[in-house]
């Protein structure tokens, strides 16, 4: 993809954060966005600039870019357009690892790895019904979503189950983790969620000539000197690292991950390198405009930022749906 | 040459291959023969490393097949199947350069994207090359995957003097089995032109008349062990044919050459 469209694609992110900060309940103008960024202005602007809006947005735009990255590669890897971490259960799997270490009062710090355990555990039961039901390692395509948004739905279940009985004001309630939320962001939770998406991205973007030849199938790739197993096996720890990570810092965030790879491809990319770099872009912009229309669309309510991304992924998944072979 | 030695294969409690023995003539092109079930496919992947024998030993040139690391074995040998899906659409130079992923590092040299072009001229599908791949018919398809396997084991560039080329083997697995005719027959003679470059060509053909046509040594498969093998199509008799292939054989002339009707 050339130079021109990568700096369309970066302004534009800019723009939709600036927004993002610059639009709700309080409008700022660009003037006072700019300048309480910077701890210029009065202390009520500084502090919705700088306390409530940016974390909030900056958020937002890693769990996006978290969940196209993931989307991307788990979509090339299992060569199905139809593959992301919410439809796989992978988040679902994420979110219930996550909520049993609150139960258990494990420390905050611990919530990740957690998450990441709850994921691998959705996605190997997965795996193994689609795997049963015939089609190679990677499993039969129609089975294994079958097999996730199952999985996931149960997940659902368990997250309502475990937190019945948790005093409200302690842990997330089961809504927050069921639908997803980027509201109470922290400083200290960016941070945390920056870093995993740094090094799991990392992984991906550095695993996305494997995934290239991935796409030839399982015997030309490894005709072509690839270890397959091993590089499916790879790609979906990490894919599952990085979805469980957005999973702890904001719950469950749907369609994000199967939105965006399509997005990117539709504007020219093509090698898993690129399109995991664009997905992260467009999956922030994605989030980051999502989680600004639950806030603005029906005031003073906020809508769940997960209700807002299916509102716009359900719809294109039905379509890939009626096309899928 | 590419030799299995004492070469059984085992898929749970089915013995699939049992005690074969053979050598892929260098430099011919070998062809294996059998009925379906006759284990042919499996011979092929472990002779391209696919799959390793539960007993047994591949070598290529003498050397084992465990002895060479992956990349390595990928620069030397390669597989053209029966059909390669996309799930996404990639441009078809896309897909030719990936016959080039054992070869470079993180970006293609000039050097690789001047022989994938070379490649799909070769193929005739220079002109398509940033089309995208889905949008081919099943016969352009299987040109740019040949033009794919042609890249990956190039051996087209002039050796150094004092130096030969080095050996390059190109498996084929039924790769004419969906296509028609003309393609059939240009797939055929490109890696038939291999030959002239050093390289050894082993394919499963199903058309045992197209397999007499093109083939210079012969394997024929039946139920896991070899049942005949031979180095010219005239010393496959037609008992041999009957037997194997549970058919009425009928040899005919083709201006002196075997020609095979088959009955029941």
């Amino acid at each position: 993809m050339s130079v021109t469209r990568w700096t369309v694609l970066v302004l534009s992110l800019i723009v939709v954060m600036v927004a993002g900060v610059a639009i709700g309940t309080i409008n700022l103008s660009l003037a006072a966005v700019w300048h309480g960024a910077f701890g210029v202005g009065d202390t009520t602007t500084v502090y919705i600039v700088r306390a409530l809006r940016l974390p909030r947005v900056v958020l937002a735009l890693l769990v996006g870019a978290g969940l196209g990255m993931s989307g991307a590669a788990l979509q090339g890897t299992m060569r199905n357009p139809l593959a992301e971490p919410y439809l796989l259960g992978v988040s679902g799997g994420a979110a219930v690892g996550a909520v049993l270490a609150t139960v258990l009062g494990l420390a905050v710090s611990l919530l990740p790895l957690a998450a990441f355990v709850g994921a691998v555990v959705a996605v190997v039961i997965a795996f193994f019904v689609a795997h049963a039901a015939g089609g190679g390692t990677r499993g039969d395509p129609r089975t294994l979503l079958m097999a996730g948004v199952v999985v996931g739905a149960f997940a659902n279940a368990a997250i309502m189950v475990l937190l019945a009985r948790a005093p409200a004001n302690t842990v997330q309630d089961a809504m927050w983790w069921m639908m997803g939320s980027a509201a109470d962001a922290t400083w200290s939770r960016v941070g945390a969620l920056a870093a995993y998406m740094l090094v799991g991205g990392g992984a991906l973007v550095l695993l996305g000539r494997r995934i290239d030849v991935l796409a030839l199938g399982e015997d030309a790739a490894a005709g072509l000197g690839l270890a397959v197993d091993a590089a499916i096996r790879l790609v979906f720890l990490v894919a599952s690292f990085v979805a469980a990570a957005t999973v702890a810092a904001a719950g469950l965030v749907g369609f994000v991950g199967l939105v965006v790879p399509h997005i990117v491809r539709a504007i020219g990319v093509r090698q898993h390198r690129a399109l995991i770099i664009g997905s992260a872009l467009v999956g922030g912009m994605l989030v980051v405009l999502s989680d600004l229309l639950g806030r603005i669309l029906l005031p003073p309510a906020e809508l769940p930022l997960g209700a807002v991304t299916a509102l716009i992924g359900v719809p294109f998944l039905l379509t890939k749906l009626r096309r899928l072979t | 040459m590419v030799e299995l030695r004492d070469v059984s294969y085992r898929a749970g409690s089915t013995l699939i291959l049992q005690d074969v023995s053979v050598r892929f003539r260098a430099g011919r092109f070998n062809v294996i023969l059998g009925p379906n079930g006759a284990g042919k496919s499996t011979l092929l992947r472990l002779a391209t490393g696919l799959a390793k024998p539960t007993h047994g030993q591949v070598l290529y040139d003498d050397r084992p097949l465990d002895a060479f690391d992956a990349s390595e074995l990928a620069r030397m040998r390669a597989v053209l199947s029966q059909h390669v899906d996309l799930a996404f659409p990639l441009p078809t130079i896309d897909v030719a350069m990936m016959g080039r992923y054992p070869h470079y590092n993180r970006v293609p040299t000039s050097h690789d994207r001047d022989i994938v072009r070379r490649a799909l001229e070769m193929v005739g599908m220079r002109e398509k090359a940033q089309q995208p791949y889905p949008t081919l018919s099943g016969g352009e398809q299987q040109k740019v995957q040949l033009a794919r396997v042609l890249a990956q084991i190039w051996n087209y560039d002039e050796p150094p003097p004092g130096a030969s080329r080095p050996h390059r083997f190109l498996f084929l697995d039924e790769p004419t089995s969906s296509l028609d005719v003309h393609y059939q027959i240009h797939l055929l003679d490109v890696a038939k032109s291999l030959l002239d470059f050093d390289c050894t060509v082993v394919a499963i053909l199903h058309d045992l008349n197209v397999a007499l046509e093109y083939g210079g040594h012969f394997v024929l498969l039946e139920r896991g062990r070899i049942a005949l093998e031979a180095e010219s199509p005239d010393a496959i008799g037609q008992a041999d044919l009957e037997r194997i292939f549970q058919v009425r054989a009928r040899r005919l002339d083709d201006n002196g050459r075997a020609f095979w009707r088959f009955g029941l």
